[in-house]
């Protein structure tokens, strides 16, 4: 903790590795005393021409008169509205460049797509007798179906084009 | 996150009615604002009950900042006005030559105005935490020594730390730790037994 103390005054910690740190300060005396020495020997080092007297016992106890003070509605709370706030409009954002990215991309290529397919029509319409029964003698030597069971592996489906008839 | 961070998390906590938090706050700039202040109100004693009562303005102003500037620049700013007044009120003027904003408090230097306001007996007792404080220093390693001497001193941070030492982040890290606890253990029994003499 002593390390965590030292680096959190160096200000080399993370945000909230550093909230659990105050926290833990709070409810340690000794982890508080390490902090005001710390900071001590700091002042030493850069000012060793002056090094005031500690205040902190006094001002710790004329505190002790002051009512707490709040401010629910801080910079804080504002703070996090305004992550929540950016974090909504930058989501928005992304879907709409998807989506004007897949509407783009459709545009381009169904005209493309509908020239190429072949006009589909009901196996059961169309299915000629004698490709009916060769189906139904060879489907179970069909690789694709050795896993599938039940009623799904006699479903086939069959697509005829025009130029067939 | 800076050191700049680390304050405004502490205010917040502040704000959120943690008395702790303000604790914290003061024992980190007890000294500079005492120094600060020392420069309008030569009297060692006052300028004790003034830093005080700057602390205690700030406290209760707290509910009210913002983050725009650093919390140190606006405590700096309370605590010259806080000085300012206190020399109307006894009817005296702030001394001429004291004219700087709080943006300037953290670099100001006058080492023979701040002795000539000590008393002896402070006097006395800065002497040997400075002794305390060096002497320990000077027995350090020397890799101990330079790091917390480049981020007590030079103010670099661990990254740059790192770099001129040419070591791992991780290692700056903890030879900083261990100049600093170092320097404590032979500081603590002194500051100890100076608990009860106004230190």
């Amino acid at each position: 903790m002593k390390q965590e103390i030292s680096a959190l005054m160096d200000g080399e910690l993370f945000e909230d590795e550093a909230e659990n740190l105050l926290g833990r300060i709070k409810r340690d005396s000794d982890a508080h005393g390490d902090w005001e020495i710390y900071h001590l020997i700091g002042d030493v080092l850069r000012q060793p021409e002056h090094v005031h007297c500690d205040l902190s016992a006094k001002v710790r106890k004329r505190m002790q008169d002051e009512p707490i003070v709040l401010a629910p509605h801080g910079r804080a709370v504002k703070q996090k509205m305004r992550t929540v706030a950016l974090s909504a409009a930058a989501s928005l954002a992304a879907v709409g460049v998807v989506a004007w990215m897949s509407l783009q991309i459709g545009h381009e290529t169904v005209p493309q797509m509908a020239m190429k397919q072949p006009v589909l029509r009901p196996a059961s319409a169309q299915i000629r007798p004698k490709a009916n029964d060769y189906l139904m003698a060879h489907h179970e030597f069909s690789p694709r179906i050795i896993d599938m069971s039940g009623g799904a592996s006699y479903i086939h489906t069959i697509a005829y084009t025009n130029n067939e008839k | 996150m800076s050191d700049r961070e680390v304050d405004q998390q502490l205010v917040e906590r502040v704000q959120r009615g943690d008395k702790h938090a303000f604790d914290l706050l003061v024992s980190k700039y007890q000294r500079k604002l005492g120094r600060l202040i020392s420069r309008f109100v030569r009297d060692p004693a006052e300028a004790e009950d003034v830093t005080q009562d700057a602390f205690i303005k700030a406290y209760r102003a707290l509910p009210g900042f913002r983050g725009e500037s650093a919390f140190y620049t606006w405590l700096y700013r309370i605590g010259i006005n806080t000085a300012k007044n206190h020399l109307l009120a006894n009817k005296r003027r702030p001394m001429s030559n004291m004219s700087f904003d709080a943006e300037d408090a953290e670099s100001f230097e006058d080492a023979s105005l701040l002795r000539e306001v000590s008393t002896p007996e402070n006097e006395l007792m800065s002497k040997q935490v400075v002794d305390a404080v060096q002497t320990s220093l000077q027995q350090l390693p020397e890799d101990l020594r330079s790091a917390l001497t480049l981020r007590e001193i030079e103010g670099l941070s661990y990254e740059e730390i790192a770099s001129v030492m040419n070591c791992p982040i991780g290692t700056v890290r903890s030879r900083i730790f261990r100049a600093r606890e170092a320097v404590a253990e032979n500081l603590r029994p002194l500051l100890e037994t100076s608990k009860n003499n106004r230190w």
